[in-house]
């Protein structure tokens, strides 16, 4: 599973790119993620992928790994050896077939 | 003529400062062996300004806005950006910029035709500058830097012989657009195999690894254009192996030299093969091992 699904144009790439650039976005999205999520145009398979954190989906619909990398740390922890270790397995877990790691 | 009087490869994994102290101890040692080693080789060449291009790792622009390569101008550099600092376990550090050599080096590629952007405000670094600079010492050093950022994981991606041609221009303008005096130092930040983010995030090529500090380390530019695809960085780690690219850009520059590698190591938990390369930059030197 490589770049050959990228899809550019894919909302979530923007939700990611801001929570990494915005410390109160992470503090809305920990908050009410409901309401960060509407702020985008996400699909509605997205959305709900993004709901169930199923990165398998998310790659299939074209999320650039790095991002989905990223995305897994944003969500699962992002502390060297810790949070950030947690985030890489769940992250492997749902991409060899398990879809939803919520 | 300015001069490029120091020229090296070496990865930026984020676990070589936050996951270091746990590795075992033959890993440390090659490591350590490594940046000490790249350190102080370029303590003695006595650069007056240090270029890196490296992966820009998606950090500082959108995906449907994504530049090749982005310089940062600013005066001062300071890193890592906030959200990176838990994830590298690094102290802050602020290195000397060189705004002027930045602006000489956004127009003279742009006069050789390479499109590149370039920002005065301070990039967002994440290990890409920050692991090379805490590892080699830039920030105690106090030599200027000016970071290159390079697109080496948004399709489509600048391939080995487009930016072995990018490294040509630079080359060219080190030479013939920098003061006649000035000493140039290069390096090329990123890989070795590692596909972060991906289904096979632990997986690390170890036979592509050795296969790739052999031949850079040989000076065989021609083998290594012809071979060094970004299919077959792909199959080595996808979305990672392909930032050396960056290594590329900078053999571009140098031409065809040989050099030396200071061991290999391979450890899960860094995610990533660990070996770096520091090209003979004194002159007179055979184009390539077999030469010599």
């Amino acid at each position: 599973m490589g770049l050959e699904k990228f899809n550019p144009s894919l909302a979530t790439h923007d939700l990611i790119q801001d929570l990494k650039w915005s410390p109160e976005l992470r503090e809305a999205f920990a908050a009410d993620e409901a309401a960060v999520l509407d702020r985008y145009p996400l699909r509605q398979d997205e959305r709900r992928a993004i709901e169930t954190r199923n990165f398998l989906a998310l790659y299939d619909m074209g999320l650039h790994p790095y991002l989905g990398g990223q995305f897994a740390r944003l969500i699962f922890g992002n502390e060297a050896g810790k949070g950030a270790t947690v985030a890489v397995n769940k992250l492997v877990e749902s991409l060899q077939g398990k879809g939803s790691v919520a | 003529m300015a001069e490029i009087v120091y020229a090296a490869g070496a990865p930026h994994a984020p676990g070589l400062i936050g996951l270091l102290e746990a590795a075992p101890p033959d890993v440390k040692d090659v490591v350590a062996h490594t940046y000490r080693s790249l350190a102080e080789a370029m303590a003695s060449a006595k650069a007056d300004v240090l270029i890196v291009f490296a992966n820009d790792h998606l950090a500082n622009s959108r995906v449907r806005a994504y530049p090749d390569f982005l310089i940062g101008m600013a005066a001062e550099h300071r890193g890592p950006y906030e959200w990176f600092k838990p994830w590298i376990g690094c102290e802050d550090y602020t290195v000397k910029g060189a705004p002027d050599v930045a602006a000489a080096l956004f127009d003279g590629m742009t006069r050789r035709g390479v499109r590149m952007f370039a920002q005065s405000e301070n990039l967002k670094f994440d290990d890409n500058i920050s692991v090379p600079v805490l590892l080699t010492n830039v920030a105690g050093s106090g030599i200027p830097m000016v970071p290159v950022l390079q697109n080496c994981t948004v399709p489509p991606i600048p391939d080995q012989r487009r930016c072995y041609e990018v490294g040509q221009a630079l080359g060219d303008f080190i030479r013939h657009d920098l003061p006649a005096d000035m000493r140039v130092a290069l390096l090329g930040s990123g890989g070795l195999s590692h596909e972060p983010g991906g289904a096979r995030y632990y997986f690390i090529d170890e036979a592509f690894d050795r296969w790739f500090l052999d031949l850079v380390a040989s000076g065989d530019h021609e083998t290594l254009l012809n071979e060094l695809t970004l299919e077959k960085m792909e199959a080595a780690g996808s979305g990672g192996t392909a930032e050396l690219l960056a290594w590329i850009v900078v053999l571009g520059a140098i031409g065809p030299k040989p050099g030396k590698s200071f061991g290999y190591t391979v450890h899960k938990d860094f995610k990533c093969g660990v070996g770096g390369v520091l090209w003979d930059m004194s002159p007179n030197m055979p184009k390539s091992r077999a030469a010599a």
